[in-house]
């Protein structure tokens, strides 16, 4: 992830300091030139010989970068995390919001670059919403009122990767000595009931399904109550993949959602979807209140903006990254860690 | 959709056909606007900083004027769109054809193949599925269950893990088969086992076309993969999958005609019609608003057999129409995909504003047309007109389907408009070969433009 950014990130700040200086030398030959947009306080603009100190001065002298002067710069870092697949809404702001922190204020030139990085860094920490370990959620629920299991029901768009999330995190819940249950509430794809009970089998877990076309909603509140009475940690609940766009589809999931009452409803995308995610998570945040969100094929991405994207327009937690096929393939996402690999 | 992609596109025509002067600004406004609705399609970001130079340094080009620049500049618009989209390249058939499928986990090869396999069963071909993804959990049971579903021969080893063996084990019987579609596991090109295996695959199968599926909302990873996968193997083309919703493909398109990987077909649903052949010429005039008659004809032809349509257009040139035809004409433009597809396809139709809910009520409408006409008499479905005459039938016919008098008055309006469209207008020709000259297709434009003021 984000592979190239952090090289990139460090060349542009680089820039704007560095393009500070040959506008100093610019300066100097041609006087004239009015509105510049750079200024350099502590070089007299009517000097008339140059010499070989005034240069070097001019490297360690303020410079202040002027809105119009950032905007030139800023369209280089939109195109910048455009590329490494932040949506474009998201860049503007990212953009916007540094142009506010930036433009119009008075820094050492050598500090520009790292003005620039911590600036940044701060308004990607902002993006980020910490996230909140489940495990310590679910424990929390069931010592305080023994009886009721902790529910959790898993949305997506087709093929992001649902069934095999729930796998791996039934997998790592498990391993945290939490009991859990599987609903089968994808009664409509070919095989999905077949996918999620071979995980069951696997995972040595109990999976409640009826047939292809039952009512998903039924099938999760099975679920729930078979959790109740044979006091099961935990549920999690498996959906069809709908499309954000399928008003009746994202009603069904409204209704599932409204009869087993989920205490945390994960949307589950995909790292490397482009621009499309913040249609995806708005719809289903707006129907489901989105508590938080999975980010699968991790291992695939290289880029990593759609986790900006994400975590910009829900400002909700990304909780896990899916970063391949085995169960064991599931990372808790790591704020500092991410903004690390940042190069921040 | 890509109903905003469109609209900007169209914008930035109109702006420029309406400008008196093409000053800085206003190229400097056109192409901000342009960059911004191709990025937020996914487009390369190479790419869109190559057509919008190209898009500026035309319109401030001194050497033309007037309104031939203008001309010059909205062709050059439309020719570079078309650039991005690639070239036009069907996939052929031959008489042995061993198709191969890969792709990323998810991007939805199985249900693909499936609607591959039911497109050229469909035109008269022995098809057969073979089910190589040993990996995923149930991959070789939806292949199954889908395969079944739509009537498909399949090949499937239950127990086998691994994919070359299962190969081996069917290539015998295989032999009979005119068309092969192999389905394999999800991967990517960095699981250097995966790699291995499907280098094994390809090595032994020796597949004729091996067709990469992606999604419509893949972003900016989109060029990198295409290209990747292009490298392990000699992908021939693509197919790109999820086009329905919000998605505009921008990535995975362009991404395919920079690496030179043809797009055979869109998929744009969960049904097992819901595939399309894709024609950049046909993409870029429906994304323009302009319609896409030649694709709807073609679905048309798809999804309705030959004896009703025989039957129908008898009936057409008669000037006479049943009940049931009115039903017979809504169901299959249902199995087109619903009348929201189809919007698109019509000129003129698609910039209408029909509310939504609109068009998914007139759908559960024709469910209860059907129970309706159920409840009639055969005396009565032949003549509607009955009804009308003697109304205590209608109450009648209410009560047995169960519905209101009123919505058996819509659907008797309904088969009035119907019955009027056919007197008033010329049946439309479509010759041997099956397609429209341009007259005809602006004739039937128009008529369709009538269809706007149509309450439904």
């Amino acid at each position: 992830m984000f592979k190239f950014f952090k090289e990139k990130i460090k060349n542009w700040a680089e820039k704007i300091s560095k393009h500070g200086e040959k506008e100093t030398e610019e300066e100097k030959s041609e006087k004239a030139k009015e509105p510049r947009r750079i200024i350099i306080k502590e070089t007299p603009k009517d000097e008339k010989r140059e010499s070989f100190l005034e240069k070097i001065k001019g490297k360690i002298s303020k410079i202040k970068i002027s809105e119009k002067e950032f905007e030139v710069y800023s369209e280089e870092l939109e195109m910048l995390l455009i590329e490494n697949n932040v949506a474009l809404e998201v860049a503007q702001k990212i953009i916007n919001e540094l142009k506010e922190k930036i433009a119009g204020k008075e820094f050492l030139r050598k500090e520009v670059e790292n003005e620039i990085r911590e600036n940044l860094k701060e308004i990607i920490e902002n993006i980020l919403v910490e996230p909140f370990k489940i495990v310590d959620k679910i424990k929390e629920k069931i010592s305080d009122q023994a009886k009721e299991p902790y529910v959790i029901l898993f949305c997506g768009i087709n093929g992001s990767g649902k069934t095999t999330t729930i796998a791996k995190i039934a997998d790592h819940l498990k391993r945290n000595g939490i009991t859990c249950v599987l609903a089968a509430s994808d009664t409509f794809r070919a095989a999905s009931i077949e996918q999620i009970k071979k995980h069951g089998e696997k995972l040595g877990m109990k999976v409640i399904a009826q047939d292809y076309g039952a009512d998903p909603a039924a099938v999760a509140f099975d679920a729930v109550k078979y959790a109740k009475k044979n006091f099961i940690n935990c549920v999690l609940i498996d959906t069809a993949g709908r499309m954000h766009t399928a008003k009746n589809l994202i009603r069904e999931i409204e209704k599932i959602s409204k009869v087993c009452k989920p205490d945390l409803k994960i949307f589950v995308g995909e790292s490397i979807t482009g621009n499309d995610i913040i249609e995806q998570v708005k719809s289903f945040d707006w129907a489901l209140n989105i508590d938080g969100i999975v980010l699968t094929k991790a291992d695939i991405d290289e880029k990593g903006g759609t986790a900006l994207s994400v975590g910009y327009i829900l400002k909700k937690p990304i909780l896990y990254l899916g970063t391949g096929q085995e169960y064991n393939k599931i990372e808790v996402f790591d704020k500092k860690k991410f903004i690390e690999k940042l190069g921040l | 959709m890509l109903e905003k992609l469109g609209e900007v596109i169209r914008k930035a025509t109109d702006k420029i056909a309406n400008a008196i002067f093409l000053d800085k600004n206003l190229v400097d406004s056109i192409v901000r606007d342009l960059q911004r609705a191709l990025l937020e399609a996914d487009v390369n970001v190479f790419l869109v900083k190559k057509l919008t130079d190209k898009i500026k340094q035309t319109a401030l080009d001194e050497r033309v004027n007037g309104i031939e620049k203008k001309e010059h500049l909205i062709k050059i618009l439309h020719d570079e769109l078309l650039g991005l989209l690639g070239e036009t390249k069907k996939l052929n058939i031959q008489k042995e054809n061993r198709i191969i499928f890969l792709g990323l986990y998810g991007a939805g090869k199985t249900t693909t193949i499936a609607k591959i396999g039911n497109y050229f069963a469909k035109r008269g071909n022995k098809v057969a599925l073979v089910g190589l993804d040993v990996h995923r959990p149930a991959a070789k049971e939806q292949l199954k269950q889908l395969a079944e579903k739509n009537n498909l021969d399949y090949f499937i080893d239950f127990d086998e893990k691994n994919a070359l063996k299962t190969w081996k084990k069917f290539k015998p019987k295989l032999k009979d088969y005119k068309i092969i579609l192999i389905d394999t596991a999800g991967r990517h090109t960095l699981d250097k086992e995966l790699v291995d295996e499907i280098s094994v695959l390809n090595k032994e199968i020796n597949p004729t076309e091996s067709i990469l599926v992606m999604p419509a909302d893949i972003g900016q990873a989109a060029k990198k993969q295409s290209e990747e996968f292009k490298n392990i193997l000699n992908i021939t083309g693509v197919i790109i999958t999820r086009m329905d919703s919000t998605a505009k493909g921008g990535g995975a398109l362009t991404a395919c005609a920079e690496t030179k990987a043809p797009v055979y077909f869109i998929t744009t649903g969960e049904k097992i019609n819901d595939i399309d052949e894709f024609n950049q010429k046909s993409f870029l005039s429906r994304l323009l608003g302009m319609g896409d008659l030649q694709s709807l004809i073609e679905k048309i032809r798809s999804v309705t057999d030959k004896e009703k349509q025989e039957k129908i257009k008898k009936q057409l040139e008669e000037g006479k129409l049943s009940l049931n035809d009115v039903i017979e004409q809504a169901k299959s433009m249902s199995s087109l995909g619903g009348f929201e597809k189809i919007k698109s396809m019509i000129p003129g139709l698609g910039n209408a504003k029909i509310p939504e809910n609109l068009l998914e009520s007139q759908q559960e409408k024709v469910a209860k047309w059907e129970h309706i006409i159920k409840s009639m008499t055969s005396k009565e479905k032949e003549n509607p007109e009955l009804l009308k005459k003697e109304t205590s039938r209608i109450s009648r016919v209410a009560k047995g389907a169960g519905v209101s008098t009123s919505e058996i008055r819509s659907l008797l309006k309904q088969y009035d408009m119907l019955n009027e469209m056919i007197k008033s207008g010329s049946s439309m020709d479509i010759d041997s070969t099956g397609m429209m000259n341009q007259k005809q297709m602006m004739k039937l434009a128009k008529k369709f433009g009538k269809f706007k003021k149509m309450k439904f």
